[in-house]
């Protein structure tokens, strides 16, 4: 290689090498900030997606479900007061949370929407937030939609599972549907975790459904991410704990009351 | 393990459809890494250069546009061959069918996948029918090769340019992948030349090249993409906030869309310089513009300048009479608009521009006593930068009525006592802001200077730079990882 080039390549090499490795750990922490991973490292090194390894598991309507989901055998009769919503989650609520919205607007439910960008379990089981905002909105049932920023968390049950039993029990008595996330990739068990830690008929698992995705290949498009709150809906009736009104709208999307939007570097 | 490594490489070269190559990407920084050394060693040979380059160029496309490949190989054959008869016949009327020929086909190829749809909605909408679009996938970058190609073969049409003489040549200046996807849009008698001048980059040139994808990289992934995260919530629930916070989401989206775009075009001037190739400036700190006419001389300057020459010029520019100047300013930035996308939005934001610089040339004999107080500088600045920014609204509204919305929102519901809420929510996006405006603002041959400076940094200096710049991207980055704005176009 010309030596004009050498030092250029070897630079650019080198730092490759240096985030591969690094994003070999689960991850760093120095003065109690976590460094984001490249995720190079298991983008090179994760093992092929096979058949065996997938959680063969649908939108939970009729299909079968590996996963200790245990639904009412009788539905629970519908609520059909109107209700103040609280709808929390990581940016998977963009999408959701139009749609969620229209079914608000249809069915005179007010909705109050938390996006806190990139967060996780962790973040939400480690902070106030959602116990803020809980007493701040006073809801009446809560949305969840979490999981989609640690798919692939090694050793998941060891390092999460006290986060989201406090998000549970953040939630309280309040009714809730848990979404979980529309995995693009087999996760390494959150939706196992949370659908262990959820109580019954409050957990919707979104692995498996066919999603439409944008271009990062992870968020589903506008009209897939309604698709799959449309999904969220009809599952409700049938095997949710608490299902309450959500008659179809006539529109497409709709405006939340309030949105609340919180950056991922927010504590 | 080893079959998986393969495994997943190999999946990572195939097309996925909605994931352009991005130059910010994991994948584009390893591939250059197998890229530069094979480049380095062929740069002597110059047939072997512009073929390993052409064939990359075409592989790059096809990451990042699947099949549509075949659809620019295509157009580079017929343009190649087009442009050679031409050269060869003496007669005026074939040279004529030659260049129409190729003008209808570039041209026929763009309208059919960009404005079908538009132009079959506005017949249905006209008749009252029941349209149903059909299902059309714009080819990513289309709009800038086909200029390019457009200007190659009017150039060789009026012998401003004579064509090359082999495909090869013609291949590799209208795939040359640093410009492909989203620009600058390249000239042939500015690019064609350097092809057999087949220069070396020194080493000044190569961490120059370096400096600018650093200086891209930081705007389009770090500053832009994290705005970007709140620009989008105004931009998509008008009414769910203040009149304080959509004018904070419009400055913001000005400075984003300029982030973006500028951003891109750094890189790809950047990765041309390491590879010893020159693009023109695209962009010259176009916020700076004291009046709508210099923001055009500043403001995507290739695209401007390809206006001016093919659209503006040959209407007959400013040689018949003052109205008639007018009517081509107007025309050209209709065009222009149309341009950027198929959808009314895009032609109001081009007429109005065209507007405001007919406004701006039939006032520059009155402005001009007054250009030399700095007072009235600074009033005419503000004037064209909210004029600026007033526009980039309907540029980025999904509709007309969100437009609306987020103008009227502003007026409607204003009030400073937000700014101490907005700041201890908001304090990342303001800093950034605050970066890009003062970054902008600096004086001219600042970032000159800090290029020269970057150069002449010791290696562990530049590693450490490039290493912190990837790591700031990683922490800021949204989970939805943003395209370029300009890709769509």
């Amino acid at each position: 290689m010309k030596r004009n080039y050498l030092g250029l390549w070897s630079l650019l090499a080198v730092a490759f090498v240096f985030f591969t490795v690094l994003s070999s750990f689960d991850s760093i922490e120095v003065a109690g900030h976590s460094f984001k991973s490249s995720g190079i490292h298991s983008a090179i090194f994760a093992p092929r997606d096979s058949g065996e390894d997938t959680l063969h598991v649908s939108s939970g309507l009729d299909e079968e479900c590996s996963l200790p989901l245990e639904r009412p055998s009788i539905p629970a009769e519908v609520d059909t007061a109107a209700q103040t919503i609280l709808f929390i989650g990581d940016s998977m609520l963009e999408g959701l949370s139009k749609r969620l919205a229209a079914y608000c607007e249809a069915n005179g439910h007010k909705l109050y929407t938390v996006i806190w960008y990139s967060s996780t379990s962790e973040r939400w089981g480690k902070s106030d937030r959602l116990r803020d905002y809980i007493r701040r909105i006073k809801p009446t049932f809560v949305f969840v939609c979490l999981g989609a920023n640690e798919l692939f968390v090694s050793r998941i049950e060891e390092k999460r599972s006290q986060y989201v039993a406090n998000i549970i029990s953040d939630i309280g008595n309040i009714p809730y549907v848990w979404i979980g996330p529309p995995n693009w990739k087999p996760d390494t068990g959150i939706n196992r975790l949370v659908a262990s830690k959820a109580a019954e008929g409050c957990f919707f698992l979104s692995d498996g459904m066919s999603f439409d995705r944008k271009k990062d290949g992870a968020h589903p498009t506008s009209a897939s991410a309604a698709l799959w709150m449309d999904s969220v809906v009809r599952w409700m009736p049938l095997h949710a704990a608490h299902p309450i009104r959500l008659s179809v709208p006539a529109v497409q999307s709709g405006s939340a009351t309030r949105v609340f939007v919180h950056q991922p570097d927010e504590k | 393990m080893l079959t998986d490594v393969l495994h997943n490489i190999y999946s990572r070269l195939l097309y996925i459809e909605n994931e352009p190559m991005l130059f910010s990407s994991g994948t584009f920084w390893a591939l250059f890494l197998v890229f530069l050394p094979v480049y380095s060693l062929l740069k002597r040979r110059m047939w072997q250069m512009v073929l390993f380059v052409t064939a990359f160029s075409f592989y790059f496309y096809y990451k990042s546009s699947g099949m549509f490949v075949f659809l620019l190989f295509a157009t580079s054959v017929l343009d190649w061959s087009l442009s050679r008869l031409m050269m060869k016949t003496p007669y005026i009327r074939l040279r004529k069918i030659y260049v129409g020929i190729s003008l209808t086909a570039s041209l026929g190829i763009l309208a059919y996948f960009k404005y079908a749809n538009f132009f079959l909605w506005n017949i249905s909408a006209l008749v009252q029918g029941n349209f149903q679009p059909l299902d059309l996938i714009l080819p990513v970058g289309i709009s800038f090769y086909t200029f390019q190609s457009v200007s190659y073969i009017i150039d060789v049409y009026k012998k401003r340019v004579a064509p090359t003489r082999t495909w090869i040549e013609y291949a590799f200046f209208l795939s040359f992948f640093p410009a492909l996807v989203a620009g600058p849009i390249v000239r042939a008698d500015y690019f064609l030349p350097q092809i057999r001048e087949n220069r070396h980059a020194t080493t000044s040139e190569v961490y120059l090249g370096l400096w600018l994808i650093i200086l891209g990289v930081l705007k389009k992934a770090v500053i832009a993409d994290y705005i970007a995260q709140y620009n989008d919530l105004i931009f998509q629930s008008p009414t769910g906030y203040s009149g304080f916070e959509t004018l904070m989401g419009i400055i913001g989206y000005t400075m984003q869309i300029y982030c973006d775009f500028s951003g891109y075009s750094d890189m790809a001037i950047g990765i041309a310089m390491i590879m010893g190739f020159r693009l023109a400036q695209n962009f010259n700190f176009p916020y700076k513009a004291g009046n709508l006419t210099d923001f055009w001389r500043r403001w995507h300057i290739s695209l401007s300048s390809w206006l001016r020459d093919y659209i503006y010029i040959p209407l007959g520019g400013n040689r018949k009479g003052t109205r008639r100047t007018y009517i081509n300013n107007f025309a050209t930035m209709l065009i222009g608009g149309l341009w950027h996308g198929a959808a009314w939005k895009f032609v109001f934001w081009g007429g109005m521009h065209g507007l405001g610089l007919a406004v701006h040339k039939a006032s520059k004999p009155y402005l001009g006593r007054w250009s030399d107080n700095p007072v009235c500088r600074a009033f005419f600045w503000l004037v064209t930068m909210s004029f600026v920014a007033l526009l980039w609204v309907f540029f980025r509204a999904d509709s007309w009525g969100d437009s609306w919305l987020v103008v009227s929102n502003v007026f409607n519901d204003f009030s400073l006592s937000y700014f101490p809420a907005f700041a201890s929510a908001r304090m990342l996006w303001l800093v950034l802001m605050g970066v890009i405006i003062v970054a902008h603002a600096m004086p001219d041959g600042f970032w000159d200077k800090a290029g020269q400076w970057f150069v002449s940094s010791p290696w562990w200096v530049k590693l450490l730079i490039f290493v912190i710049t990837v790591q700031l991207v990683l922490e800021l980055r949204g989970e939805d990882v943003a395209p370029f704005i300009y890709f769509q176009f």
